[in-house]
């Protein structure tokens, strides 16, 4: 008896434990969530966010201009995620990392169980392929770049499914940097495009939703040409808050492409949009004014990253360029009109009638808002007429009976600055510098040419002679400006290219550039990026003039907002976003 | 039949003139610095070579006539050229946008023209008088302001009142919509930019209306005719302005063309989805197929509108039906 | 009518003076910055406002005159030049002169020109005097302009020479000339001056699209387009009522050629 109690037993157990083995899930762990530390929030509603133009495509690896590149950035993860508010490396999809003492190693632990907005499952190999694409010459990313360090590509090596080892040839100081905002792709929907050769091809702006998947919070539902684009929200996103709720919380994200700035503005005013990031200073004023009754927060987050600045061609003459030529080239090579010149810039004003106040002024090229990288020592000399005019006496200018400046060989001071024509603040601002320019007898003309006609003068012809031009964003990061401050690079706007540096303090920008690249150390890092900018301030190849602040509209009731001055400024943890109160997003 | 022969004739014209077109239209683009890749120079995180490259495997630095030839080829197959930017076909791209702007166009024409002539006819009637002068007047300020202050304006009114939708052409919950309330949201929106570009229309319309019909009013016939007793009324519009149609029908030729040039800015600012600043867009882009592409769509509107205004002229003027001129 | 034409001549000279003798009239340099009194209302210091530098907008109008003034009227003038005579030689010889003529109109209102606007401003030095350069351009957009008014001459011209007394003339040996003069223009004028008072404020205010080029009239010198481009900035627009003043100006002036042009108009009625 007992013992066919104990055969049925058995074989019940073994009933039981054929039915769990079977039953249990095909990848060998349980899905590894990221649990995030923010206020827990209500799932539904819709966000909808003004873009200034329509995406041009969805394909991460060809995507160059912003708005492609900030809707992609919504359904797409990345291994290593920088912490927009803390600037600190999270772990996104890889759950964990350890470097190697020298720097050079990375070993990457990836999250199990996750899967792409289409269910299909995440491993190393959707990792390998990625790296793949992006480093591949004839696939011609723009991210390509970014993946060289030490001259060599990276090299990454899968060890297991969820484990993937990085190389460098040389230690890199930013490290983690590499790995943020790199969109993991499906190696499922893309290989085959690959192998085939048109990759670049595909995942363009009539693609079907089907076709598409990604990592990140939302996945593409509609796209109304030439007005929105309509994301959803992700089921298989692998980030859920503090109580266990799935993110994100909100429904939909629709992104409304409204692209002149003042229609912008009205835009959010009248209540059909919630979220607006381009605000202009004079906009803003106007939206604060007519604030009467506004369920909406205008929020003035202080400098941003941006900064604009005043550059003279330094570009050596040709043998056989004519003499006015010449004669200019020398008068921008001179330090001290250089230095006159940024000491007759009306800074504030520049502050108060073309930025309303919001802004701050500059006298070196990092604008206080990047609080890790900003050398605070740097003198900042008021503004003084006098001074500047004793600079240019010095340097054997003086002064005609009109009052108008001459050189030493006695012809008159005169140049034109170039600004581009889509940009009404650096139009004011040369309007400005004109003015203040004419205090020292210069007679400035200003000439605004479209964009691209500008960057052709500026870049493969050098046929201007000042500039007004801006640059900026992304994170602070010297990394990020090597090629604007090495001797060699190509946006080394005031003189391009070189095959070896011009100046003695151009050889030393190399020197440090090239160092903090290197050093993992970032308190080293910043004592040589300090004198960088200690250099660039005392030679003045760019005369830093402003930052603007970044201006951000949004909608009351909107939780777990964190703005900050780094992109995307409200949609950065747009995962974390969620409506208090209502329900639903803008009105209609 | 010579009607048939002539509408023919026509065409083959047209034909003429579209491939005279796109080839002065990618001679002159040749002369436009700068290529789409430029966007790039500016980011400091992309290399020259990366630029260099991209520009080459796109071909747009090879040189003009293989660049025409290949465009030509891809028309052959349909597809109306290759955008750089947006990395496909130009005609998919293209095709719903010519259809919205000419969902503002057509009607705008329409609706200018129906309120230019009765005021145009009056105008001329009362010459001299009260409403001639407020013609004038109004038409001349309508004519001082850029249409983009106008276009401003208006959205301005919309925020105000909040009786019109502040741009685009459908509402976000548009699918979830019945059928009419599909097109009363479509209404709504369409309204503001067709009362723009309605707006901007008139001046012309009217002061020719008039000018014509002041130039017919004072010939012997009408003379003859108000003398028999016919009622001022039935005078202007039945017989004066049927004379005094010559000019306005080559207007009308032109109306449509030139409404495109003016629908640009009031897309842009409206944020349509037309032509216009699609166009506008590929222009600073250097997207050279889609403006090609772009500018043969309005000259086909163009080489239509001018067709069927001689068409008409040679209805309404029986005498240039005669043929041959002495 | 009589009293009206005499008026409005006077107007246009008061106007056409004031520009000429800006320089002594204007109570400001119009490039004057005042900065601490940007985007103030009209005030006794300035009789009609500043703008966003605080420059005097009076004075800025007076001296934009000289450039508006002239510019509207040439290119308006340069336009129904040429079509007159395409316009109009189309319309009268008829046959293939009026094919050949009609289809390089189409060619001339389609093709994009402003791919031309970029050649020229690289052609163009860098450095060149505002206002020249700035009339330059606009005499070769004029130039290239003359397609839409020929369509319309060409219509008007092609009916009035087939008048029956038209006909009668030349078959009692009229030559091309005397009919031309005499019966085929004076049915033209109207719509010229119709034409001439819409192209005028459209050639100074096309000074905005050419701005886009960078062809406009490079700061600081005023033109009644440049100070009218910053209307299309929304809080400009909804804020500072007094930065109209330009297209008020322009309205009047626009308004008194108006006048003059009906005195014209007139003129075949008085045989």
């Amino acid at each position: 008896m007992t013992r066919r109690r104990a055969l049925l037993a058995l074989a019940a157990g073994a009933l039981a434990c054929t039915y769990t083995l079977s039953a249990a899930p095909q990848t060998a762990a349980a899905p590894e969530w990221l649990v995030t530390r923010s206020d827990v929030g209500r799932p539904g509603g819709q966000l909808v966010v003004i873009e200034r133009a329509e995406p041009r495509t969805l394909n991460p690896v060809t995507a160059v201009d912003a708005p492609s590149k900030e809707v992609i950035a919504r359904t797409t993860a990345d291994l290593i995620h920088f912490d927009r508010e803390t600037q600190q490396p999270q772990p996104a999809l890889a759950r964990s990392w350890t470097v190697s003492p020298d720097g050079r190693h990375f070993t990457l632990s990836l999250r199990h169980g996750i899967r792409f907005s289409d269910g299909e499952p995440f491993d190393a190999d959707d990792v390998l392929f990625s790296f793949r694409v992006y480093q591949d010459e004839k696939v011609g990313s723009p991210q390509r770049d970014q993946l060289i360090v030490g001259e060599k590509p990276i090299a990454v090596r899968k060890i297991d499914p969820y484990t993937v080892q990085v190389d460098l040839a040389e230690p890199y100081a930013v490290g983690e940097r590499l790995f943020d905002s790199l969109a993991m792709l499906p190696r499922h929907l893309l290989e085959r495009p690959y192998t085939e050769g048109r990759l670049p091809q595909v995942w363009g702006l009539g693609t079907p939703p089907q076709a598409l998947a990604g990592l990140g919070p939302f996945r593409l539902r509609e796209h109304v040409a030439g007005q929105r684009m309509v994301l959803e929200r992700n089921p298989f996103y692998w980030k859920t808050d503090r109580a266990g709720n799935h993110l994100p919380y909100l429904d939909r994200l629709v992104f409304t492409f409204v692209p002149s700035e003042d229609a912008q503005a009205v835009r959010f005013q009248s209540g059909e949009a919630d979220v607006t990031t381009r605000l202009s200073a004079a906009n803003f004023d106007v939206l604060f004014r007519d604030g009467g009754g506004r369920n909406y927060d205008l929020l003035d987050l202080g400098p941003g990253l941006d900064y604009t600045f005043l550059f003279f061609n330094q570009n050596s003459v040709a043998a056989d360029a004519p003499a006015p030529v010449a004669r200019t080239r020398a008068w921008f090579r001179q330090l001290a009109f250089r230095q006159a010149v940024s000491l007759a810039i009306d800074r504030e004003a520049i502050v108060r009638l073309v930025y309303k106040g919001r802004a701050a002024p500059l006298w070196g090229h990092v604008p206080p808002g990047n609080k890790l990288w900003v050398n605070r020592t740097l003198v900042r000399p008021p503004r003084s007429v006098e001074q500047a005019r004793a600079r240019l006496r010095m340097a054997g200018f003086s002064w005609n009976a009109a009052g108008m400046l001459m050189d030493r060989d006695g012809q008159p001071v005169a140049f034109t600055i170039v600004t581009n024509t889509g940009n009404t603040e650096r139009n004011q601002i040369a309007t400005i510098i004109q003015d203040d320019l004419r205090q020292l007898g210069i007679a400035v003309s200003v000439a605004t040419l479209e964009l691209r006609a500008l960057l052709d003068r500026l870049l493969n012809t050098h046929d201007y002679e000042a500039c007004v031009l801006g640059l900026g964003g992304s994170d602070g990061d010297p990394f990020n400006e090597m090629n604007v401050w090495l001797s060699s690079g190509g946006t080394h706007l005031w003189n391009p290219g070189q095959p070896r540096p011009g100046t003695t303090w151009e050889a030393e920008i190399d020197t440090l550039m090239r160092r903090q690249l290197v050093i993992r150390d970032t308190q080293e890092r910043k004592r040589l990026y300090d004198r960088v900018q200690a250099l660039v301030a005392e030679n003045l190849p760019i005369i830093s003039l402003v930052s603007p602040n970044v201006l951000v509209g949004v909608t009351k009731g909107l939780g777990n907002l964190r703005p900050t001055i780094f992109d995307h400024h409200a949609l950065w943890n747009v995962e974390e976003l969620f409506w208090r109160g209502r329900p639903s997003g803008a009105a209609r | 039949m010579p009607a048939v022969r002539y509408l023919l004739v026509r065409i083959g014209h047209g034909l003429l003139v579209l491939l005279g077109v796109s080839l002065l239209s990618f001679l002159l683009a040749a002369a436009a610095p700068g290529t789409f890749a430029d966007e790039l120079r500016l980011d400091p995180r992309v290399s020259p070579e990366t630029i260099a490259a991209m520009q080459a495997r796109y071909g747009v630095n090879r040189p003009i006539a293989e660049q025409y030839f290949l465009w030509l080829r891809s028309i052959g197959r349909g597809e109306f050229g290759f955008s750089v930017i947006y990395n496909g076909p130009v005609g998919p791209l293209l095709w719903p946008r010519v259809r919205n702007t000419l969902l503002l166009a057509v009607p705008a024409t329409i609706l200018a023209w129906l309120i230019a002539i009765p005021i145009g006819a009056w105008a001329a009637a009362g010459r001299g008088g009260w409403l001639d002068r407020l013609t004038i007047a109004a038409t001349t300020v309508v004519v001082g302001i850029p249409e983009i202050v106008l276009g401003v304006g208006l959205l301005l009114i919309a925020v105000r009142t909040g009786y019109f939708p502040t741009g685009g052409m459908t509402s976000l919950d548009f699918d979830e919509l019945g059928a009419w309330e599909k097109m009363r949201d479509v209404l709504s929106h369409f309204f503001l930019p067709v009362a723009a570009l309605a707006l901007i229309s008139l001046p012309v319309l009217v002061r020719h209306v008039r000018a014509s019909l002041v130039e017919v009013l004072r010939s012997p016939f009408i003379q003859a005719a108000r003398a028999t007793g016919v009622p001022e009324r039935r005078l202007l519009f039945r017989h004066a302005l049927r004379v005094g149609v010559n000019p306005l029908i080559s207007l009308v030729g032109l109306s449509v063309a030139g409404l495109l040039s003016a629908s640009l800015v009031i897309e842009t600012i409206m944020s349509w989805p037309g032509l216009g600043p699609f166009m506008l867009d590929a222009v600073m882009a250097r997207d050279l197929h889609v403006v090609v592409a772009a500018v043969i769509c309005s000259t086909v509107l163009l080489i239509a509108g001018n067709l069927c205004a001689d068409g008409l002229l040679y209805l309404a003027d029986p005498r240039i039906r005669i043929g041959r001129f002495p | 009518m009589r009293r009206a034409r005499k008026g409005a001549l006077a107007a246009l000279g008061v106007l056409y003076l004031s520009a000429i003798c800006a320089g002594f009239l204007a109570p400001y340099d119009p490039a004057a910055q005042d900065r601490d009194l940007a985007f103030s209302p009209p005030s006794r210091l300035h009789v009609l406002g500043t703008d966003g530098f605080g420059r005097d907008q009076f004075s800025r109008l007076l001296y934009g005159a000289r450039i508006s003034l002239l510019a509207g009227p040439l290119g308006a003038a340069i336009s129904i030049a040429g079509a007159l005579l395409l316009g109009g030689a189309a319309g009268f010889f008829g046959g293939w002169i009026d094919s050949l003529i009609m289809r390089a109109a189409e060619l001339f209102l389609a093709v994009p020109w402003f791919y031309l606007l970029f050649a020229v401003r690289m052609m163009m030095p860098l450095r060149v005097e505002p206002a020249q350069a700035f009339l330059m351009i606009l005499s070769l957009v004029a130039l290239v302009g003359w397609a839409r008014p020929a369509r319309l001459i060409r219509g008007v011209v092609l009916s009035a020479r087939t008048r029956d007394y038209v006909v009668a003339a030349r078959s009692l040996g009229a030559s091309n000339v005397h009919l031309l003069r005499k019966h085929v223009l004076p049915q033209v004028t109207g719509v010229v001056s119709t034409q001439a008072a819409l192209l005028a404020p459209q050639y100074i205010l096309a000074e905005a699209t050419l701005s886009f080029f960078g062809l406009g009239v490079g700061e600081p010198v005023p033109s009644w387009g440049n100070m009218l481009t910053v209307l299309q900035r929304y809080d400009v627009l909804s804020s500072y009522w007094w930065m109209f003043m330009p297209a008020a100006a322009l309205v009047t002036t626009i308004l008194l050629y108006s006048m003059l042009a009906e005195t014209v108009h007139d003129w075949p009625a008085v045989r």
